[in-house]
């Protein structure tokens, strides 16, 4: 810029960027496409790498799965003799327990990327440990979906409020009753629960998916019967998840309410409750859509303790049996549909980011 | 409502705003400072009047404290204000609250914040800090809207494209303006304008100032500009009010008190503007 005083015209000119050519071009024009592109690749490497990582890491196991078998099958008499060489020549290879470790992880990887088959379970034989998998995963995702969810809405709300009302009694208590209750483990608050209201008060059922005396279906009857039996188990994880919702909601608020913009929407005269949602509210969620992506990957950990003690027919239930009985397979097809569902989780959060966030551009 | 001005209530006052015995105090842990003591100031009708001094002379308190936006530890400790909106009844601006404040602000009293500062919600198009505003003081616009914006980003020198853009997309200079198209957008009348040209090229802001000047002559707003800046007072205002140390040290005629200041401050302050062929060492 000259030294002389420009004409109006000349400073309001927004700078056009020059023409880039090829690959670069294509990116320029569609930014979000290529940003897709290039996140979708990222997600496929992040996926082989944990897949790989969880299948190496399994087979590090101490514990031999096929004598495990032959043991049970011993003791069930249905195989009373001492194995033969050849049985557990056939068992092993079945379980893709043959060969060297890399073979066994080249035919273990084909078998789940071409089929998606994961081998058979060692509980369930011969029942494939996919079908063992399938049959708990709608429980999970009922269970665990509604309840995320849930805590993320509820937390983001009040934590949004603690924060607008700072300083008030009100937000006082919410803010250090979510100190600390937001670090209490789920199974703590399920036992607390349960204790409550299955034990003392009988008002709910502390055991199972829904009463065994109802056909499963669609009617009224059998969904009336999945929320009383979802209750408490959602409830443990709604409690403690939608208070560390609200402490990360609040911390994220608070210097937004420091803002200019804030001061200029109040000199505004815009209505309190426009303030909070269009201007504060709307410039800090964002981070939090990030968070939750992450979060369910620790929220399935706590889930699994959790569905253990309500005996809810989900993955966590199978996966603790699993472990119990070595059953190599399933142990392996729950970790690769956690790594999955969170990687995946993820990736559509960061897809949907760019669609929120007028800042955040793609292009380099 | 409070008290009328005296004797003729229904007649519009020479004044938009009369400022009597203004005091304003922050509370600190190490006692109290006094940053604006005893203030008495009138804005006429239609003049652009400045308020010149120092960093720390009291004078964006005393901005932020007569657009009632003084946040704790502030706090307004003496005096009235009164403010003279046309087509209304007289109100003291240190005596209203809550609904009475909210619908009073923009279409009567609006504010012009320094550019650089992050005054424009960064996820919000531009249009759409201009629809809220609008719509909140006065919905039946809502048809006009799409002839109003592009005409008013046109009055401060802007294409009509700026509309649907965000702030992270506009220059600083580009973001003063769309302030202060926001600011005129409902005729208020008066305009609090802290600093617009401050942080702004030196080209820029003999481009703001224009438009500023500018602004006076199409819509007849009453323009407060605070600037540290003496030499914006010069080429912008008609009078101009020189703070020191939370008070009022000379009001007068523009051209009055750069040619004879009274106060030795504003002596000093005029001096203090460079001047070519005198160097600073």
């Amino acid at each position: 810029m000259t030294a002389e005083a420009p004409p109006a015209e000349v400073v309001d000119k927004v700078p056009e960027p020059a023409p880039p050519s090829g690959v670069r071009a294509w990116m320029s024009r569609h930014p979000l496409a290529a940003y897709a592109v290039r996140r979708f690749g990222l997600y496929l490497v992040e996926l082989w790498g944990a897949l790989t990582i969880a299948f190496f890491f399994f087979r590090l196991m101490p514990g031999d799965p096929i004598q495990t078998l032959i043991q049970s099958l011993q003791q069930n008499y249905i195989y009373n003799q001492q194995a033969s060489a050849e049985i557990i020549a056939r068992y092993r290879a079945e379980f893709g327990l043959d060969g060297n470790i890399f073979s066994q992880y080249l035919v273990y990887m084909k078998k789940l990327i071409l089929h998606g088959d994961l081998g058979p379970s060692l509980i369930s034989y011969p029942t494939p440990a996919q079908d063992v998998i399938l049959r708990s995963l709608p429980w999970t995702i009922g269970l665990l979906g509604i309840s995320a969810v849930l805590a993320w809405i509820l937390g983001v709300v009040f934590g949004a409020i603690a924060g607008w009302r700072r300083g008030k009694l009100g937000s006082r208590i919410m803010t250090n009753l979510s100190i600390a209750l937001s670090h209490v483990p789920f199974f703590f608050v399920a036992l607390i629960l349960v204790y409550v209201f299955a034990y003392t008060l009988g008002w709910l059922p502390a055991r199972s998916a829904y009463d065994s005396n109802i056909n499963p279906g669609f009617s009224l009857d059998f969904i009336a019967s999945l929320l009383k039996y979802g209750l408490l188990p959602g409830l443990s994880i709604v409690v403690i998840g939608t208070f560390s919702w609200i402490l990360s909601t609040r911390m994220l608020m608070v210097p937004v309410l420091g803002e200019d913009y804030l001061v200029y929407a109040e000199a505004k005269g815009l209505k309190p409750w426009r303030i909070l949602t269009r201007y504060a509210l709307r410039n800090c969620y964002l981070p939090q859509i990030t968070a939750f992506g992450i979060s369910l990957g620790f929220i399935f950990n706590g889930n699994v303790l959790v569905e253990q003690l309500f005996n809810y027919p989900g993955l966590g239930t199978t996966l603790v049996t699993a472990i119990q009985q070595l059953d190599f397979n399933t142990i392996m097809g729950v970790t690769d549909i956690a790594i999955f569902s969170v990687l995946t989780a993820v990736l559509l959060l960061d897809l949907l980011l760019p669609l929120l966030d007028p800042r955040v551009k793609y292009w380099k | 409502m409070s008290e009328k001005p005296a004797g003729n209530a229904g007649e519009r006052s020479p004044h938009v705003l009369e400022i009597k015995g203004l005091d304003v105090t922050y509370s600190t842990s190490r006692g109290d400072v006094k940053a604006v003591r005893g203030l008495d100031l009138a804005v006429r009708r239609g003049e652009i009047l400045g308020i010149a001094g120092e960093s720390g002379s009291g004078k964006s308190t005393l901005a932020v404290a007569l657009l009632r936006l003084l946040k704790p530890p502030g706090q307004v400790t003496a005096g009235s204000v009164l403010f003279h909106p046309a087509g209304r009844s007289p109100v003291d601006l240190l005596k209203v609250d809550g609904e009475e404040l909210r619908v009073l602000r923009w279409s009567a009293l609006s504010y012009l914040p320094q550019g650089s500062m992050s005054s424009l919600n960064p996820v919000m198009r531009v249009e759409d800090q201009f629809k809220d505003v609008i719509l909140e003081h006065a919905p039946a616009r809502k048809a006009s809207l799409g002839e109003l914006i592009p005409r008013l980003l046109g009055q401060v020198g802007l294409e009509p494209r700026v509309a649907r853009m965000f702030p992270h997309e506009l220059s600083g200079g580009m973001k003063q303006r769309v302030l202060m198209a926001i600011a005129v957008a409902l005729e208020p009348d008066l305009v609090i304008a802290d600093e617009p040209t401050t942080a702004l090229d030196v080209t820029i802001q003999r481009v703001i100032l224009q438009s500023l000047a500018d602004l006076r002559t199409d819509f007849g707003v009453t323009l407060m500009v605070i600037s540290h800046d003496m030499g914006v007072h010069a080429q912008l205002v008609d009078r101009v009010a020189v703070m020191y140390e939370g008070r009022l040290v000379e009001v007068g005629d523009v051209r009055q008190v750069f040619k004879d200041p009274q106060d030795p401050y504003t002596q000093q302050l005029i001096e203090s503007i460079p001047k070519m062929g005198r160097r600073a060492s």
